[in-house]
């Protein structure tokens, strides 16, 4: 028994265990990502004069940063980003609390609430184009005929933005509270009674034992939201093919979209390598503000 | 008498005897061709639209009937085709064994040596060369598809073009007439200038909106989403006011006026401001469409006019179960300035774009042999009128005077005439090995227009320098 102990707590045996997963993540994660960084590196366009790849330095980064599109389009990701994950975790937030709870028709709520979440996001998409595609679905019909109010997402861009904001909350949330849920479900029961012992109202519970309890949880759930929401693409192309214009475009749908990425690979690649970059900012400043880690602090 | 009847009803026999034995040949012919290559699997993607679907629904079926390969056809949206069809040819990957190629981007296709010239290759492979093929058969849209030597690269799928539509209900209702009569003092008609065009427009929608109906003037393919509105405007508006080949100098490279371009000069601003100014008395919609929602918007009633695809046309004047203005379906020649029908009569240019497509083989493929019999069995003759009928597109000669075309042209007011008679009025897309990246340059300034950001002058003007740069970047310019 010892020596089998001792066996299973050989590095050489963890890494073997580890070694398909390693192996697949290598081939499918590390080399394409390693292939992408090379070609970022060259002018690639296949509908160029001259055909194959030629050496460009940091052509195409330096193009990038004097794009007026591109820039516009990390400002648009960032504000849909924002709206779209705070909206996702107050409610998300709120839905959980609520399902901690007893009421009647819980776990019919409960299922029906996570439906959403089993819908591919083009599909999500399609949905939405055809509740509010003016002059065809309901939610201009009903905006137009009940309330007076113009809504065309394809003339009006701040539409365009709160509806693929909606459309992501409405998607998203149910995820949200199920990572809420479970992190509620592990807090211990003592420090909260113990709290309203002490005379604590329900907001300072909150703040002071809920969300410090609550914090891996959320700072895990925002993490993989803020690097869905920068990589939307499907459900909002789907919805307004990233218009109106140039008014709503994300950068991914900017990089699927752009003269430069659908055909200079070159180009493509070097705008897939500044998102990476910025997903991993966002995150870290995010996990800063979050953790409340500063310089110097020991863990 | 009764020996005269006797040898007609020996005549008929031997007619019908004979014809069994030529279908039986035919079968023959196709499942010993395909012996080697029975149970393969040749894959294709293609757009979703009314011919293609013909394809997978119907055409695919047969052919793996007769010669058990099969056909794995994909309908996707355009882009997605687009961007399916290049990633495999560029990448070398072989997942498609044929591809749709529409006129406009052949010449990129050509320029990077994408196909596979099938002239050849049929010739190389005698043993696959079915007789019932011909492709001198076709009409000359086939010959975009041609390269220098005659030789043939993309065996036509599709060919239409956009045409005008009109409501005639609405256009010949006595009560309709004499308001349009009464407000403009003259008779309502369909539009033959952009005067009464605009006249028409502004008239149906304000009758829309007093009637309390869901109707408007006209149609407007101005998707700010999609470059579908782009296509709208330099493919069918522009050349209708005398703008052609998108405004670029094919010699100079340059699509800007002080270069030789035209994308910036008076006459594209004038196009532009047009249309833009029917957008008021468009459907709400209209910024959301694309070539889809302006057949379905027609459809559905809610036009009295407008640009429409031809391959719409035939399913739109008599699908019941799809439109609700089947049977009054007025189809004309588009609008346009004065002395460009007659540029386009004499060769200097054209009034509209002669839209479509083909199927091509990429040099990718891993069952070339498979595909060329697919191929030539969806070139033959004898499966276009039908084909035609279903989808309103035309790449045989011969299919127009079918007597299927003939039943289904007096449905759609002559549609398909028009095609054999006007269609050389139309013209391909511009010879551009570049087509696709520079339409993605001018997109966003169409697009911009259209939501009020840029006057049309503005959006011509930045769009022709953005040409111009894009076109310098990919070695084509100045």
């Amino acid at each position: 028994m010892g020596e089998y102990i001792s066996q299973m707590r050989n590095p050489r045996t963890g890494w073997l265990l580890l070694s398909p997963t390693l192996i697949i993540l290598i081939i499918f994660g590390f080399m394409p990502f390693l292939y992408v960084l090379v070609v970022g590196f060259f002018d690639w366009n296949v509908f160029a004069a001259e055909d194959g790849m030629r050496f460009n330095g940091l052509g195409n980064y330096r193009r990038l940063v004097f794009d007026d599109l591109f820039l516009l389009s990390v400002g648009l990701t960032i504000r849909f980003a924002v709206f779209a994950i705070v909206s996702e975790v107050v409610f998300g937030f709120l839905l959980a609390q609520m399902l901690t709870r007893n009421f009647p028709g819980k776990s019919i709520f409960r299922i029906i609430h996570t439906f959403p979440l089993m819908i591919a996001p083009i599909a999500v998409g399609a949905i939405w184009r055809l509740l509010v595609i003016p002059g065809f679905g309901p939610v201009p019909f009903v905006l137009d005929r009940w309330f007076d109010f113009t809504y065309q997402i394809g003339t009006y861009p701040d539409q365009a933005l709160a509806t693929s904001v909606i459309m992501d909350v409405w998607h998203w949330t149910p995820f949200v509270t199920l990572t809420m849920l479970a992190g509620l479900s592990a807090i211990p029961r003592e420090p909260v009674e113990q709290a309203k012992v002490d005379g604590a109202n329900r907001l300072q519970v909150f703040w002071y034992v809920t969300l410090p309890f609550l914090r891996p949880v959320l700072l895990t759930t925002v993490f993989i939201r803020i690097m869905d929401a920068i990589r939307t693409v499907d459900e909002v192309w789907m919805l307004a093919g990233g218009g109106p214009g140039t008014r709503f475009t994300g950068i991914y749908i900017w990089r699927v979209t752009s003269p430069g990425a659908s055909a200079d690979w070159g180009y493509g690649s070097s705008i897939s390598l500044i998102t990476l970059y910025l997903t991993i900012v966002l995150c870290w400043l995010l996990f800063i503000a979050i953790s409340g880690r500063r310089k110097g602090e020991v863990e | 008498m009764k020996k005269a009847f006797t040898v007609l009803l020996l005549l008929a026999f031997a007619l019908v005897a004979n014809m069994s034995l030529v279908t039986a040949d035919m079968h023959d012919w196709w499942a010993d061709a395909a012996a080697h290559y029975a149970g393969a699997t040749i894959r294709g993607v293609s757009e979703s639209t009314p011919p293609s679907n013909y394809v997978a629904d119907v055409l695919a079926a047969q052919f793996t009937e007769l010669t058990g390969i099969n056909v794995e056809f994909e309908t996707t949206s355009w882009d997605q085709m687009y961007s399916k069809a290049i990633n495999d040819m560029e990448a070398n990957t072989g997942i498609y064994d044929f591809v749709y190629i529409e006129q406009d981007i052949i010449y990129s296709y050509l320029a990077q040596d994408y196909l596979v010239n099938l002239t050849q290759y049929a010739a190389d492979n005698p043993d696959l060369a079915y007789e019932g093929y011909d492709e001198s058969a076709f009409t000359s849209f086939a010959d975009y598809f041609k390269n220098a030597d005659g030789d043939l690269f993309g065996v036509p799928m599709e060919a239409f073009v956009k045409v005008y539509l009109y409501r005639k209900d609405l256009f010949e209702d006595a009560d309709i007439m004499a308001a349009f009569e009464e407000e403009y003092g003259y008779p309502l008609a369909p539009a033959e200038s952009f005067d009464q065009y605009a006249d028409n427009a502004a008239f149906f929608t304000a009758y829309g909106e007093s009637m309390d109906m869901d109707l408007w003037g006209t149609t407007v393919q101005g998707s700010t989403g999609h470059p579908a509105s782009t296509y709208e405007f330099l493919e069918s508006i522009g050349p209708s006011f005398g703008l052609y080949n998108w405004g670029i100098n094919l010699e100079t490279g340059s699509a800007q006026s002080a270069n030789g371009g035209a994308l910036d000069g008076e006459t594209a601003v004038e196009a532009l401001s047009f249309w833009l100014s029917m957008l008021p008395f468009a459907p709400p919609e209209a910024t959301s469409s694309t070539w889809d929602e302006v057949a379905s918007s027609f459809a559905a009633g809610r036009a009295a006019q407008g640009w429409v695809y031809g391959e719409n046309a035939a399913w739109i004047a008599t699908d019941e179960s799809r439109s609700a203005v089947t049977g009054n379906v007025g189809v004309r020649l588009p609008v346009t300035a004065e002395g460009v029908i007659d540029a386009a009569m004499m060769g200097d240019g054209y009034i509209g774009y002669y839209d479509g497509g083909a199927f091509g083989v990429p040099h990718s493929s891993r069952n070339k042999e498979a595909t060329l019999l697919w191929l030539q069995f969806i070139g033959q003759e004898s499966v276009q009128a039908e084909w035609a009928a279903a989808g309103a597109r035309i790449t045989h000669t011969a299919t127009f005077d079918d007597p299927l075309i003939a039943e289904q042209d007096a449905k759609v007011d002559g549609y398909y005439t028009l095609l054999e008679e006007q269609g050389p009025l139309f013209a391909g897309a511009p010879p551009f090995p570049f087509h696709a990246q520079v339409r993605e340059v001018i997109d966003p300034f169409i697009q911009r227009a259209i939501l009020g950001e840029l006057t049309p002058a503005d959006a011509l003007s930045q769009a022709a320098m953005a040409v111009d740069e894009e076109l310098s970047r990919l070695g084509y310019g100045m």
